[in-house]
């Protein structure tokens, strides 16, 4: 018996010995991973090693910097290859995601305490959700003092940076939405760029009966569609309508934004056959490979035009959204900056400003344009002729330009909202809902979750 | 043993473990959950307590909720039937196989060991309108619908792929479970009814169906509780769209959780999806009667 309760005692010990040692491994399994990630998490270290004594910051990005095909992306990566190398006392480890987990993840991060100290973001309800909840440095006086470097900028350039007159971030790019044209199709059919709504219909109507769709556009992928609505809205009432439904003294069920959505329908008629389905880079395909005579884009797409299909950039024209008659002014662009944003509670401001520093720098802005394709933020000399050719249009017509606005969904009350219009626009052009009906249920939205906040 | 099994401290002891584990990583979260469901918290800034707001828009302004509830509503029905349905009519078919009986249940049972991910990825290439199914179609002069982007009629087009979808994913799995049943029925049984002259219909019928009774019971409730909480497959196919036309409990709850980072009204998704589990099971428990035969 006494053997018996020895031998139970023996093989429990065992059973606890072998259950902690499972714990054990599981752990080291666990960590080593996470290991893995910091090293990939970093991969501008293994270039350039922090040297003693460097002060070493964090950049959150939401692209991997290292296998990356983007062409911005790889500028990023450049730009901090070369802060890393200089001897300028800094080193900056980079931590990447992938664009979906990119706002969870720093939510995560700033939530737990351990906001990086520069991140990237997208301007509008996303920031002020970082600037309402105080986590954003205010460079408005940094900016003052260093008057060379805030003298470098594009004027204007802050506007949507700036919250209470106090500018919470520093952009690295924009980039402007307009209509790419096939220059092949356009003759071939001999229709000329349109400027007006009817002359759009009548060169749509032309382009069509030649047996080309007219214009490819995603409503897969939801904000491509609600871009272009969001320009009709406001070349219907101009800045009045973003400004108006925010403090509630324009309704969405008002004839400016009736009138927008009802040309959205008819526009749609003149849609690729699979838009519903399509996404993103597939309604963007379907412009580089021929099938499709327009593509409303933002300039981003230059890159993955000429990248996908090089010839391209000879047949590929570009021309600003047109205006509807008896509407508002037809010069205004839906343009849209990448930013960055300072943790407030970083112990390296100094560190950090240089950063944005290198950003913002003429090697930095010049590759910007002239590799990547984006517009810069600062006024550099731009060499046109290594950039694409359609950045080169794109800067020309907008010589005209008298105004900026951002992206609908980003312009609006909360992500949220943004949403809400991108999913509303996709339902009225689907004819799931009359655009009557689609705009009376954005504005209970907006009666519900923001005029009553 | 046994005396150590009557000893209280014994149990105690060995049942500490188990309970420790389930309390931390259970317990504890559903009750933070509930907690947090009472809440607006965006993550940035601490919880403020709001009592039963989240709830009283949940159930009252929330057309998104109605449209989750009632796709998720169909998806459980729709995966009830066709799995019992297939998956009975297989592992009988399979049961009685002589040859290739292992690599039919292979066969069947490897959807089921694959990344919902990967699927949910691939028969969204598959129904794509740009490759795969509609190009076959086109071949033959059809032009074939939008698979996963019809928003039309009640239960729209998206929702009766995307159920076919994981039936053929999950209905080996009850397939194994019944052909585990059946095993275990005694084949003097059935030999005792063909000498009564029985055909096997009947002995199906008569012998089959209350013996597997207990297995139904647990697959039933293991479909219901499964549709119920279904995200992977929606998500790789539509992601809820279009216009959340397609959207179940679970990615609704995402949505609002991890797109617009409300996590007390996402909280307060997961515990009506956890009152619905448990309200589901409690009702398979009462209505199956189960009862004990000698074998």
């Amino acid at each position: 018996m006494r053997m018996r309760k020895v031998l139970a005692v023996l093989l429990s010990t065992a059973m606890m010995t072998g259950l902690l040692s499972g714990c054990g491994s599981k752990t080291e399994e666990a960590a080593a991973p996470a290991a893995a990630t910091t090293e990939a998490e970093a991969p501008a270290e293994e270039a350039a090693p922090a040297s003693e004594g460097d002060v070493e910051i964090t950049w959150m990005f939401w692209d991997d910097l290292e296998a990356t095909e983007d062409l911005m992306s790889q500028q990023y990566a450049e730009t901090i290859k070369r802060f890393n190398e200089a001897d300028n006392g800094y080193h900056v480890n980079v931590i990447t995601t992938n664009l979906e987990e990119y706002d969870t993840k720093l939510n995560a991060l700033i939530a737990a305490g351990q906001a990086p100290d520069v991140w990237i973001c997208n301007p509008g309800p996303n920031m002020t959700q970082y600037v309402e909840a105080d986590v954003v440095m205010d460079l408005t006086d940094v900016l003052a003092k260093d008057t060379a470097w805030n003298d470098s900028f594009t004027g204007g350039i802050f506007e949507r940076l700036t919250y209470d007159g106090k500018i919470m971030g520093v952009p690295t790019n924009f980039a402007a939405a307009c209509v790419f044209y096939n220059t092949e199709i356009f003759e071939e059919v001999g229709v000329s760029t349109p400027t007006t709504w009817t002359e759009f219909m009548d060169v749509c109507q032309k382009i069509q009966d030649a047996g080309y769709s007219p214009l490819s556009i995603s409503a897969g992928t939801p904000w491509c569609l609600s871009m272009v609505a969001g320009y009709l809205c406001d070349r219907e009432g101009g800045p009045d309508n973003l400004k108006g439904v925010a403090d509630g003294s324009v309704k969405w069920t008002d004839p400016s934004y009736v009138n927008a959505a009802n040309k959205l329908v008819e526009l749609s008629k003149y849609f690729q056959p699979t838009y519903l389905g399509d996404s993103n880079d597939q309604a963007t395909a379907n412009f580089y490979n021929g099938e499709a005579a327009m593509l409303i884009q933002g300039s981003w797409a230059i890159s993955q035009i000429n990248g996908n299909a090089p010839e391209m950039q000879d047949k590929c024209g570009v021309f600003q959204f047109p205006g509807v008659e008896g509407g508002s002014d037809p010069n205004r662009w839906i343009v849209k900056t990448d930013n960055l944003l300072v943790s407030k509670n970083t112990k390296n401001v100094d560190a950090c400003i240089a950063l944005l520093k290198e950003f913002t720098g003429e090697t930095a802005q010049k590759a910007t344009a002239e590799i990547a394709g984006k517009m810069p933020i600062i006024d550099v000399e731009v060499d046109y002729s290594k950039a694409p050719k359609q950045l080169s249009y794109v800067q020309d017509i907008m010589k005209t330009l008298t105004g900026t606005f951002g992206f609908y969904n980003e312009s609006l009350a909360s992500v949220e909202a943004g949403d809400k219009f991108d999913n509303t626009m996709v339902s009225i052009v689907m004819g799931d809902i009359t655009p009557e009906d689609g705009l009376a249920d954005i504005q209970k939205f907006y009666e519900e979750n923001v005029y009553n906040k | 043993m046994e005396k150590l099994f009557r000893d209280k401290k014994a149990i105690c002891l060995f049942i500490a473990p188990g309970g420790i584990l389930f309390t931390i990583i259970l317990l504890v979260p559903i009750a933070y959950a509930v907690y947090i469901s009472l809440c607006e918290w965006n993550a940035l800034t601490p919880p403020q307590f709001v009592g039963f707001a989240n709830y009283i828009k949940l159930f009252t302004n929330d057309d998104i909720m109605k449209t989750a509830i009632k796709n998720s509503l169909f998806f459980t029905t729709f995966s009830l039937v066709t799995q019992q349905v297939i998956g009975l009519f297989l592992a009988v078919i399979l049961s009685n196989l002589v040859k290739g009986k292992n690599l039919f249940k292979n066969i069947y049972y490897l959807p089921c060991v694959l990344s919902s991910a990967a699927l949910g990825l691939l028969f969204s290439f598959l129904l794509n309108p740009k490759m795969g199914l509609n190009q076959i179609l086109a071949i033959f002069g059809i032009q074939g619908p939008l698979w996963l982007m019809d928003a039309k009629g009640f239960i729209p087009l998206p929702m009766w792929v995307i159920g076919t979808v994981a039936t053929w994913q999950y209905v080996g799995t009850t397939m194994m479970l019944y052909m585990a049943a059946i095993a275990g029925i005694p084949s003097s049984l059935y030999e005792a009814s063909y000498i009564d002259g029985a055909n096997k219909w009947q002995a199906f019928k008569n012998i089959t169906m209350p013996l597997i009774k207990p297995m139904a019971k647990t697959t039933i409730s293991l479909t219901c509780i499964g549709s119920l909480k279904f995200f992977d497959l929606i998500y790789n196919m539509t992601q809820g769209g279009p216009n959340h036309k397609t959207d179940v409990l679970a990615t609704h709850l995402y949505n609002e959780g991890f797109q617009y980072f409300k996590y007390g009204y996402a909280s307060a998704i997961s515990v009506v999806l956890l009152a619905m589990c448990l309200f589901v099971t409690f009702i398979i428990n009462r209505s199956i009667k189960v009862e004990d035969y000698e074998m």
